[in-house]
Formats: structure tokens, sequence, C-alpha cells
């Protein structure tokens, strides 16, 4: 992997589970 | 660390209920975030080591990880979130420098105390323990999702998915092992 692959891959790796994590984390029944 | 990062932001919410998840998970990321901008511009250097465990020397990552720049990136993180309090604010720039606490055992000292010092810190678990390390991120991952798990089940006001959150922390930290990932 390329320097600009690991920058991509390690960006992409935090990025992408912030919203799952945060909507997974949200209160039962809110919409 | 990579998971151990996102289980230190479920601890911080579950300290917090009231701080905004996304932001304390974008704020767990911001150095990770910075570090890839930064790469891809030419500000910071990676040099990668195929099968060389973690993958990777990190040659110069001042701009996103050094002990300066993190201390400069939570400040500013938390300013961001001063209209929500100081206690909210507070806690969003704990998130930002939880990042370097966290990452001192693991990285080699690759950690500068500001940009361009010769001085660097970093105990270096990545290299002195090829696999233990995960054992260590995997301790801190557990200890964090079940301090969030029980707040959560007590307060209501949040994690109403805490199994599937926790659930996809360990997954992270599966697919971040030495088994199954090149990069370790």
């Amino acid at each position: 992997m390329s320097s600009t692959g690991i920058a991509l891959f390690v960006f992409l790796g935090f990025a992408l589970p912030i919203p799952l994590l945060a909507w997974l984390d949200r209160p039962r029944g809110h919409r | 660390m990579y998971a151990g990062h996102f289980a230190a932001a479920l601890a911080l919410k579950a300290r917090l209920p009231r701080a905004p998840t996304w932001g304390l998970l974008a704020g767990v990321a911001v150095l990770d975030l910075l570090f890839g901008v930064f790469v891809l511009l030419g500000i910071e250097r990676v040099t990668p080591t195929p099968g060389v465990p973690p993958g990777f020397i990190l040659d110069f990552i001042d701009w996103s990880h050094s002990l300066a720049a993190a201390l400069f990136w939570a400040l500013l993180y938390a300013l961001c979130f001063a209209r929500l309090g100081v206690a909210v604010a507070y806690v969003m720039g704990v998130s930002v420098f939880s990042h370097f606490l966290l990452d001192w055992p693991m990285h080699p000292r690759d950690l500068a105390l500001w940009p361009g010092s010769t001085g660097h810190v970093g105990l270096g678990l990545w290299r002195a323990l090829p696999v233990g390390w995960w054992f260590v991120e995997l301790a801190f991952v557990a200890a964090g999702c079940a301090y969030y798990a029980v707040r959560a089940r007590r307060d209501g006001s949040f994690g109403g998915r805490w199994q599937w959150a926790c659930a996809v922390v360990l997954a992270l930290h599966v697919f971040n092992s030495p088994w199954l990932s090149s990069r370790s």
C-alpha cells in the first residue's frame, strides 16, 4: 500500500464508523 | 490504537450524556483525520513497510500527532462547542487529547513533543509486543464498552442500541488484529 493508500485507509477507517456509532447511540424510540 | 479511540468516545459519552455523540466520536478521530489529510497534502509523511508491523513508519506526523499539536487541536475543538457550555466543551477537548494519550503506549517514539521537536515519545507496544498489543487494546476496549453499557442501561437517554455499538467497536478491533490486517 502506498503512502496515499495508507492516508485514505486511516482517514476512512476513522470517518466511516462515526455515523453508524452515533446512530446506534440514539435513545430507543428516537426518530 | 484504533478501536480503543472509539471505546474512549463511548466512555466519555457515558460520563457526560448531554455531550453530542457525533462530536465525541469525531473528537477522538480528529488527529487521524488530520493525519490523512496532511499526508495527502504532503505536509506529513508515512513510509509503507509491507510485512513489518505495524505496516508503516510514521516519518513525520508532528502537525497532527505531536503533544503540542494535540493540545492545540483539542483546545480549538473545545472552543467549537463552547456554546453548549463549559462541561461539554471540556469533554470535547478531552476527546481530542485522549487520542494522544492512547497512542502513546502503542506508538514507537514517533510522537514529537511539538512540530519539529527532536524530542519524541512513545512506549512502542506495537513493536515490543507484535501480537500482545492487540490484547492490551482489547482490555481498554472492553473497559470502555463496559462502562458505556452500564451507564446506558441506567440512564436511558443514550445508548439505545448499546449492545450493537459495543459490537461494532469490538468488530473494528478484530478487523484491526494482527491476524486479519496486514497493516496491524
